[in-house]
């Protein structure tokens, strides 16, 4: 933690807050498909929810980037007016350390698209056990549950991994990480 | 005891721990009657503009819904419960256990829904930050830069515009479709990622140039306590909370964990 500079911190909380009015416009859609299916309503954009802990991570590529971010997201959140109050903060905390555990594996030195499509599935296996625990999934059957961890796993992959990948490359185009890890190992790869 | 005064930080405990101790509970008269306590300390203990919470809280209502049909559809009853069907809608048959626990977690969203309007409505969110850093040990570093991040919010409406109107002088405002629909929305989150990176970037060095080490050893202009009241609060809360327990259990209607 203290290894990180301000730049990097306020840079992080910005995108956080960016993420944060993301999220509680997902909400918003999560709940319309939650009324009409259930809980699996969320489920196919589950994804959505941990993209900023992979953005953050591919882009500043320090321990905690990814645990850091989405909490900050998930504060900025309650913050903002999400109705899920503090106890996003505690989802927020619990999808960080699911992408992070994955960084983790790699000792924070491989931010492949395999690795972040990893994290983004990390946050989907950790935020389904407390959501099981939260939502009670345990009163369903097997099978309904098994389906929804399903269609999260993917959600996770895609629209987390798949789509952080995407959204760091572009902003590494645009110059603007000139400073950060990501920029540095662009201008490396340009020049080599 | 004003629900404004308390510690930002003990209001927040006490809330998850209450998410915590609700995941618990699998009978419908628990919640009912939390729910019930909630809105009474929410309105009596707050300033909270009735027609604001109603806003925010009507649309928990269908959320609920979705979960007690689907819980009541879904439903996986334990061997050996005694089960009386209601309705037979085809293949689906609805039962006293599925439509109970149904209703048990659709007012668990609902008591969800009511602790965190009673915590947003009542805390500033900049004295959340500094009682964090003063009661909970965040790193001031991170707290300070949480809050230049937090400023960057009613600017961002700024920027949207500011790109809306850069497109439309190059005439770049035209897609239709779906395709043409996403293609728009990468134009607009690249410059709007990238401009709050660049803020982002400016105000951490002008924090630094003005003297901000991050460190620990500071002074604070908004001192915040945490006062008797405020573990008063946390009392009543978690108090109430095994009250409906315990009158469910008197009317022998309470289902825990273990019993589902």
């Amino acid at each position: 933690m203290f290894k990180w500079n301000l730049r990097e911190i306020v840079v992080m909380s910005a995108l956080a807050v960016v993420f944060a009015i993301v999220y509680l416009l997902f909400v918003q859609v999560g709940n319309v498909f939650a009324g009409l299916m259930g809980p699996i309503g969320y489920e196919p954009i589950f994804g959505i929810w941990f993209i900023v802990s992979i953005i953050t991570a591919y882009i500043i590529r320090k321990p905690g980037a990814a645990f850091l971010s989405e909490t900050i997201a998930a504060f900025i959140e309650v913050l903002i007016g999400n109705v899920n109050g503090p106890r996003l903060i505690l989802s927020g905390m619990i999808q960080g350390l699911g992408a992070e555990a994955a960084f983790a594996a790699t000792g924070w030195k491989r931010y492949s698209v395999w690795v972040l499509m990893a994290a983004g599935m990390g946050s989907s296996v950790f935020s389904f056990v407390w959501g099981y625990f939260v939502s009670g999934y345990a009163a369903l059957s097997p099978q309904y549950v098994l389906a929804m961890f399903v269609i999260r796993l993917v959600s996770g992959a895609v629209l987390a991994g798949l789509l952080g990948k995407y959204v760091g490359d572009s902003l590494g185009r645009t110059g603007v990480l000139n400073g950060m890890a990501l920029g540095k190992e662009m201008k490396r790869k340009k020049a080599a | 005891m004003r629900l404004h005064k308390l510690n930002p930080s003990i209001k927040a405990l006490t809330v998850i721990l209450l998410v915590f101790l609700l995941s618990f509970v699998f009978d419908p008269v628990t919640p009912l009657l939390y729910w019930l306590f909630i809105v009474v300390v929410t309105f009596s203990l707050g300033k909270v503009e009735t027609r604001k919470w109603l806003l925010i809280f009507v649309p928990f209502l269908v959320v609920a819904l979705g979960y007690v049909w689907t819980t009541a559809v879904f439903s996986n009853p334990p061997a050996g419960t005694e089960l009386v069907t209601y309705w037979t809608i085809g293949p689906v048959e609805i039962t006293n256990y599925g439509l109970s626990t149904g209703l048990a977690l659709g007012l668990r969203v609902l008591c969800f829904a009511g602790l965190s309007l009673l915590f947003i409505l009542t805390t500033d969110p900049v004295k959340f930050i500094l009682s964090l850093v003063q009661q909970c040990k965040l790193p001031p570093k991170l707290a300070y830069g949480l809050l230049a991040g937090y400023r960057f919010l009613p600017l961002l409406t700024e920027e949207v515009k500011i790109i809306r109107h850069a497109h439309k002088v190059r005439g770049a405002n035209r897609e239709t479709g779906l395709k043409g629909k996403l293609f728009a929305l990468k134009r607009y989150a690249i410059p709007l990622l990238a401009s709050a990176i660049r803020k982002a970037e400016r105000a951490a060095i002008a924090m630094e140039s003005k003297g901000f080490t991050g460190g620990r050893s500071r002074t604070y202009y908004h001192q915040i306590h945490i006062q008797k009241q405020d573990w008063l609060f946390f009392g009543l809360m978690i108090g109430l909370f095994f009250l409906c327990v315990f009158v469910s259990m008197q009317l022998g209607t309470f289902r825990g964990y273990g019993d589902i």
